[in-house]
Parts: structure tokens; sequence; C-alpha cells
């Protein structure tokens, strides 16, 4: 590799007073950016939607301004070269750029054709291209993939070739443009765990941007958060944590937001960092620990069965339930034909949502969750059982532009029925937009009008109201607005079903939870205890704590006290004291 | 949902063979149905692709295509039975119609119009096996450095097809969940926000087809010659890692081979007896049955080859066991 070789000495990347604006745009997108990454460091790139975190990688690996043009003015090197004068192409010797949709960025019919592809470009013998797709695939735990065709993969999987295209040619620098937003929280830590292996390993440089900062913060050296194009924040994790505690509780993790609610310090930079402190802190002797009290206090990890509550269960054990359920789904059987060989996603499913009711529906990749709610919506028809809705369901799916096919929002809906989702939504003033001009909370909001327009009547909404990954690409903030608007909904008495891999989120909004896997329910039960009895379908305040029905920062403040007030027990775990003589064990 | 014409990898030797070795092979069944009207040669060449097909593992592919080959077969035959009144056996008049004048229904029409619709079945079935079992990325690499262009056009256009059927299926999904207050999306908004789509897609496409490099010189250089890429360095373009000759090869080429030049020897020694008018005659002779049988035998060609094993080779059923042998090397 003539450039890596070449440019050993210089830092992976180095930015100096770039100000970029795309074409059409007035405002600059990057202001005044000046940042340099020494080789083989780990940056996670901070920030709210539409900061910069995104045209900051697009710079990075010469696609901004070479292939989406506008005005630059600065000094970018990657590895030494510059990454204006020169454009994507030969950076690609030396960059690799993964971004957040896996399904844009292939190219190719099966993987290995994939993985071969940027060595092909370079002109690499067969006998190294091989080699090194082989290690590639070795490094990534996919060599069984190599002969699939690419249409056939898992998001998950796709997102590994993804990242096996761009490490082939062993770049030094690799950016990710929010990699894990597709992904279901096991492939999502699988993930940034093996980006933390190759940055230690191959000493390979990551920039990462990512909004689920709880989920990699913990594999990170640095963190660097922008704000309207500029950089506003740049230093060590845990210095980024006081940093966001004052200034954008929206970039704060639930774990650092559990230790400021409860005046523990310092805090947090994953859930490992929080148990020990939590483990090693003592309130009553300033800090010196106990062995025996530190090896106890977490002892007890081990995942708990949640309570299961199956329709059909109850049914069984003779208890009446509500005869007017928004969704009852009995005994629910689908088939889908993938390829050659059709197979069974839905494994006798029994599941009813109450009207009012708000539910998470949460699983792996490919577990059923859409498919289930596909059916529900009539999109999908079952082998054997039966799906209803009693009073009609509005689903919006994992793409809201899907629905919006006009150029204003009047004309995606005509009439009073139409102003009426509108209003319902919240965007009564937005009649005469175009809907490309509304912001993706907008969008999401215009595309669930659409769907519930006609169906209202009067103050009352559809039965059921079911959303497909809502969170996917949101910020912390967005994901707020969602939680108050599925309130609303539920309020108003419809029965609120969300397909999502966002376990945070999930805490948030839902009542109850129903987990499924391989297309069967594995547990089904109230939010706070099935968000706690896990590993990974778990919070990150759950993981902390470990404590049953605790998930939430709150609640997690709320069962610990103030600092001084939690104890320590030598057999139990983490428990609030209730009175002085359990308080000292 | 994929799509059943849609490439799967699999390890028969229709798959492993070389892009050209398997362009020449269906294509010489192609050539057939072309060169031929014969029913007899026409019902072999089907019968010989929808055989290959299957023995390659396309089975859901080689449905698809008979199930519209044949849709589209029953469409001629009716079509041609309206619009063509030649033929010395009328088997139904139906009078005089707007557009059409006097329709009479001749039994040569049909025969006529079911040897069109045969040949177009075979077709369909033949580019149906073609696209279940050949590699299209080895292809767009082995034309890559003959037409850089048309090459990065091909890609882009083998990639978008299946994403743009993928975006139509959920477009068409998201209009049947509007809600009934809504304003109903036609026909004509959806074809208009697929294309918008598709145009999206198509820059993130070549975004990354620019990121893996391809707009480097390497591109551009003939295959086997010898170039100075972009870095100075002596490089040499070749065939593709996961692209090496197969053992399969030369059956594919000797077949393909033998088949078109016995179409061709077969067709100037009258194989291809068939008239339609003004009587249906399909011609019986050994030659017909000879190109025929040679054409339907070809179809075996996609058949794996099980390992052999000679006699003295294999062990003793009654003293073989999995028992280590002396001095437990293994």
């Amino acid at each position: 590799m003539q450039f890596a070789t070449s440019t050993r000495a210089a830092s992976a990347l180095a930015l100096t007073g770039v100000t970029y604006t795309y074409p059409p745009a007035n405002a600059p997108a990057l202001r005044e950016v000046s940042l340099e990454l020494p080789t083989g460091e780990f940056a996670l790139l901070a920030g709210r939607s539409a900061s910069g975190k995104s045209t900051l990688l697009r710079a990075a690996c010469g696609l901004v301004p070479h292939f989406h043009g506008g005005e630059i003015d600065g000094r970018i090197a990657v590895a030494g070269i510059d990454a204006i004068a020169t454009g994507p192409g030969e950076l690609a010797a030396v960059v690799g750029y993964v971004a957040q949709d896996p399904e844009t960025q292939v190219v190719s019919t099966t993987v290995a054709a994939e993985i071969e592809l940027p060595l092909e470009m370079r002109g690499d013998q067969p006998s190294s291209r091989a080699r090194a797709v082989e290690e590639v695939a070795l490094a990534l735990a996919i060599p069984h993939l190599l002969d699939r065709a690419v249409d056939t993969l898992s998001g998950g999987e796709l997102q590994r070739v993804a990242l096996a295209a761009a490490l082939v040619t062993r770049p030094r620098l690799v950016l990710l443009d929010e990699p894990t937003s597709q992904l279901d929280p096991v492939a999502g830590d699988e993930l940034i765990w093996l980006l933390r292996r190759l940055n230690e390993e191959w000493g390979v440089t990551i920039l990462l941007a990512e909004h689920r900062l709880e989920r990699c913060l913990a594999a990170a050296d640095r963190v660097i958060a922008m704000t309207s194009g500029s950089i506003s924040f740049d230093g060590a994790p845990r210095a980024f944590l006081t940093w966001a505690q004052s200034t954008d509780d929206a970039l704060e993790t639930p774990a650092a937001k559990l230790f400021s609610l409860c005046g523990i310090e310092p805090l947090p930079t994953g859930v490992r960092d929080a148990r020990r402190t939590l483990s090693s802190a003592d309130p009553f002797d300033g800090g010196e620990s106990d062995p025996l009290r530190t090896a106890c206090t977490f002892s007890a990890i081990r995942p708990r069965p949640a309570p299961s509550f199956p329709p059909k269960k109850l049914r069984e054990e003779g208890v009446r339930l509500p005869s007017n359920p928004a969704l009852d789904v009995q005994d629910v059987w689908v088939e889908l034909t993938g390829g050659e060989s059709p197979r069974d996603v839905l494994k006798g499913v029994d599941l009813r949502v109450e009207r009012g009711e708000r539910v998470a529906l949460m699983g792996r990749n490919g577990a059923g969750k859409s498919t289930l709610l596909r059916t529900a919506a009539g999109l999908n028809e079952p082998v054997r059982g039966r799906a209803t809705t009693s009073a009609g369901i509005a689903l919006l799916t994992q793409n809201p532009s899907d629905y919006l096919v006009r150029e204003r929002v009047g004309d995606e809906l005509p009439g009073d029925a139409g102003l009426a989702a509108l209003r319902m939504v919240g965007l009564e003033h937005a009649i005469d937009a175009d809907p490309r001009d509304l912001s993706g909370g907008e969008r999401q909001r215009l595309a669930l009008a659409i769907a519930l327009a006609g169906r209202i009547e009067g103050e009352e909404l559809p039965g059921l109201v079911a959303l497909d990954e809502p969170t996917r690409g949101m910020d912390r903030a967005r994901k707020g607005d969602l939680v108050d608007l599925v309130g609303d909904l539920a309020g108003r008495g419809a029965g609120v079903l969300v397909a999502t891999h966002d376990v945070e989120f999930a805490a948030a909004f839902a009542e109850r939870v129903v987990l499924l896997g391989d297309g069967v329910v594995i547990a089904d039960g109230p939010a706070p205890e099935v968000l706690s009895g896990g590993w990974y379908f778990a919070t990150e305040v759950a993981r902390v704590l470990d404590l049953p029905g605790v998930v939430t920062p709150e609640q997690g403040a709320e069962a610990l006290g103030p600092a001084g007030e939690f104890a320590f027990m030598r057999t139990g775990g983490l428990k609030k004291a209730n009175s002085p003589s359990e308080g000292r064990g | 949902m994929r799509s059943p014409f849609a490439y799967t990898p699999r390890p028969g030797p229709l798959q492993a063979a070389s892009p050209s070795a398997a362009v020449v092979y269906l294509g010489s069944l192609t050539a057939v149905a072309f060169l031929y009207s014969s029913p007899i040669v026409l019902a072999a060449t089907g019968i010989a692709l929808v055989l290959a097909g299957r023995l390659a593992g396309a089975r859901t592919a080689v449905r698809a295509a008979l199930w519209m080959g044949l849709t589209l077969a029953l469409l001629i035959v009716f079509v041609n039975a309206l619009v063509v009144s030649r033929g010395e056996t009328v088997l139904a008049r139906l009078g005089e119609w707007p557009m059409l004048g006097r329709v009479d229904v001749t039994a040569e029409a049909i025969a006529a119009g079911a040897v069109l619709g045969l040949r177009a079945a075979v077709v369909m079935v033949a580019f149906a096996v073609y696209s279940a079992c050949v590699d299209p990325d080895r292809v767009l690499r082995a034309l890559r450095p003959l037409a850089g262009r048309s090459a990065l056009t091909a890609t882009l256009v083998s990639r978008l097809v299946p994403v743009a059927a993928a975006d139509a299926a959920r477009l068409r999904d998201a209009a049947r969940l509007r809600g009934p207050g809504a304003a109903p999306v036609g026909r004509a908004p959806l074809a208009r926000r697929l294309l918008a789509g598709s145009l999206d897609r198509a820059v993130d496409v070549a975004a990354t087809l620019e990121l893996r490099g391809y707009s480097l010189d390497v591109l551009r250089s003939s295959p086997g010659a010898t170039f100075f890429g972009s870095q100075g360095t002596k490089r040499r373009f070749t065939r593709g890692a996961h692209g090496r000759r197969s053992r399969y090869d030369r059956r594919f080429y000797a077949i393909g081979l033998v088949v078109l030049v016995v179409a061709i020897v077969g067709k100037a020694l009258g194989a291809d007896a068939f008239s339609e008018y003004p009587a249906a005659e399909i011609g019986t002779g050994a030659a017909t049955f000879t190109v025929a049988a040679v054409v339907a035998v070809s179809g075996f060609a996609p058949l794996r080859r099980r390992p052999r094993h000679t006699r003295s080779a294999l062990p003793d059923r009654r003293t073989a066991s999995n028992s280590l042998p002396a001095g437990g090397g293994i």
C-alpha cells in the first residue's frame, strides 16, 4: 500500500479551519472546523441531528467537496494527503467509509465480490486479493457469508460486509456514520467491540459518529462534540460527560444521568465503569472499600426470566380479558418466501394489546417484529391463526418518506379529514409546506397523519397505532418528542404498539414489553421488569444496578437515593437502606 | 422479497463455470430456439433448458419463467388466431369484427401462434436460468476492461433494479396503509416518487463506487495489459480472485459448440421441416429427431459428476473401521 507507507508519520486526519457549504444551501454545514486525529485513536463524534457530523465524515473521505460540490475553505489532510486536491478514489487507499444505511453502500451481487472490489479497482494481483478477502472475512467473523448473495443478508450481516469492504485495503482511517442505527442491541454491541479490537490489534484509527452514546462511549479514547457545524467539545469521554451535563442534556448517557441525579462522581463512561465506581464507593467511610462487600455487591447479576402473561395462558387460567382489545393475535403463523425456500417467520404468536396501552415490541433483527405489525395491518396473510383489530389500525412503516408522494402537505391530506389528522399530530401550520422541507421528526408526524386520516372520529383515534422502528437516526431530543406523541396517542384511547431496537426509548415510553425471538414470544410483561431482567435487552441503568424493575435514571436515582443513603448488602446485591441497621449490613 | 430470477450462489457446475462458458452453453440453446420453427426441436430445447435449470438448482426461476412464458404463449396463440385468417382448416367463423375485419379461426393460425409462443417461452426460460445461475459480478468484471463506462452503467443497473423493485414494493405498501381521508395515490405520483427515489439511490451507489476507487486509471486498462497505476507502480489487470477458471468450463464450451454445430448442420439437412400454411406440416425425419435428441441431452450439462472410486481404492466393508491406523498417526 503505497500511500500508507509513505505517509506513516502523518496524523490520520487533520482539518484546519474548514468551512463548507452545500451547493443549494446558504448557511455552512461546517464552520471553521479544526481537528487533528493521531494514528491509532478511537474517536467518537457526538452531536444532535444536523450538527454537521455526517458532513465532517464526508469531508474526511473526499466525498465533500468532490462528489457533493459546494464551496469549501481550509485544509483537509488524510494521512498526509491533501483531501481537497485529491479525489475520493485516490483517498480510498488510506480511508474507509461506512455509511448509516448498508443497503446504499453495496454495489455487487455476492459478498466476496463486494469485499474484493476496492482491491480490484486498485489493481492488486488475484493472489493478494484472495488473501486480503480471506483475512478481513476472518477478522470480522464472516467467512461463512463470502458466497452469499448480498440481498439475502440481514441488516447486521450487511453492515459487517460494508465494514469489510472498507477495511480490506487496510486503511489507516475508518469513518463510520451511525453504523448501529439499524442494528439490534446484540449486533450493535458486537460491532462496537469489533471496532475496538480492530483499533487495538490493527492500529486502525476510528472516527465514529453515533447518537446512542451509551453504547460506544466506553470504547472511545476521545469524544468530539459538534453543534451547528462547529466543534463545541473535544476531550476525554469522562470530561465530555461533565460538559454534556452542563451544556446539553440530550448528549448525556443514562448512567451518567443516574450518577448526576445521585450526586456521585466521577461520571461513568459505561456499565463497567459505573459498577466499578459503585462497588468501590463507600458513603460511610469516605471511599475505602471492603473487599468482601465489593465482591458481593454485584454478585447477584443473573438474567432473570421476565414474567409472562400471553393471552392464551391467561385464557387457560380463566382470567377474564376485556372484550374489545385494540389488537388480538391468536396462534398466528406467517410464512414468507425469500429466494428459494419459504420459512416460518412467525410461529404461533399470541398477543393482545388493549386500547390506551403502550407496548414495545422488541427482539433481534429478523425475529419477526415487522412481520407481526404487517400481519396486524393486513399486509401479510397468516397461514394459520388470525389477527384482528377492533377499531382499525394505522401503521407507520420504517421509512416515513414512503408515505410522501406529493409536493404540498395539503395535497397529501385534503378536506376536513386531512385537516383533523394534521391537527392530531400538530402540523396544521405546515399545510402549504413542501414535505421535503420539513424536518425528520415533522416528516414522521406527517406520515402518521396520512395513516390516521379518515380514521379519526371526533377525538377518537383508530384502535391501534403501530410504529415500526421510528427512532432510526434520531437524536435523544427528537426521541423525547416521540415519547410525548406516543403518550398523547395512548391518552386519546389508541393502543400503541412500537417495534424498536432502542431499549432506552422503550423504557421511556412503554408500560409493557413483548420480546420476540425467532418468531416466538419469549417474554411479555411490564416494561420495568422485562428491561431489567436481561443483559442485551436491558437499559444501561438496569445493567449498572441490576435491581428488579429499575430501568430509567430517575428510577435508579429513586432506588439509590442521594449519596449516603444507599447501602451495600453482603448477600443481596445493592439495596436501598430502609433502616440504619440494614444500611450498614 | 427476492425476485425468483435473482442470482443465488450455489456450488453447481453452471454457477462455478466462467461467465463466457455459461453464456456459450445457454446462448447455443437460445440460438437453436431462434433458428428452428420445428415444434419438436423447440420442445426439445425447452426440455433441455428446464433440465439444466433444475440440475443447477434454479427451480424457482424455471417455474416462474414457465408460468410467465406459457401465459405469454397463450396470449400469442389467442391473438394470432384472431388476426390471421390463413389456413385450410377453419374451426370457427366469427363474422366481421371492428378493426379486424372478417375473423376466421383456423387450426393453422393456432399452430403458428403456438410455435411463436413456444419459442417465446423457451427464450424466457433460457434467460431465467442465466439470471439465476450466472454471477453478474463476474460478467461485469469480464466486461470492465473492455468497456469501463458500459460496465459502470451495467453495475449501476444491476444493483438498482432489485433495489428499485424493493422500493416499489415498499411504496405500494405505504399507499395501501394510507388512511381513507388521505389523498389516494395513483400510478403517476407513485411512479414519480419511485423515480425520484431511484435517482437518490443511484447517487448513493455512485458515491460508494467512487469510494471504492472506481474512478482510478486501473479501470481503463485492457485485460492482461501492463500499465502504470495511479501511484506509478507497475501493475497488471487480471481475472478476479473469486473468478478463477472452473474445471467445468471445457464441458460447457464443448456442449455449446456441439449443439450449435448440430443445429446448423441439421438445419442445412432439413431438420427444421415445418410449415404453417396453408396446412400445418411437421417434419418427422431422422434429422429432426437427431437434432432434438442432441439438444435435449445437452440439458444434462450442469449435472455434477460424483466422485469416482475404484474398487481397489475402497476399503473392504468387512474390515473397514474408523479406528486409527497402527502407530496412531492420522
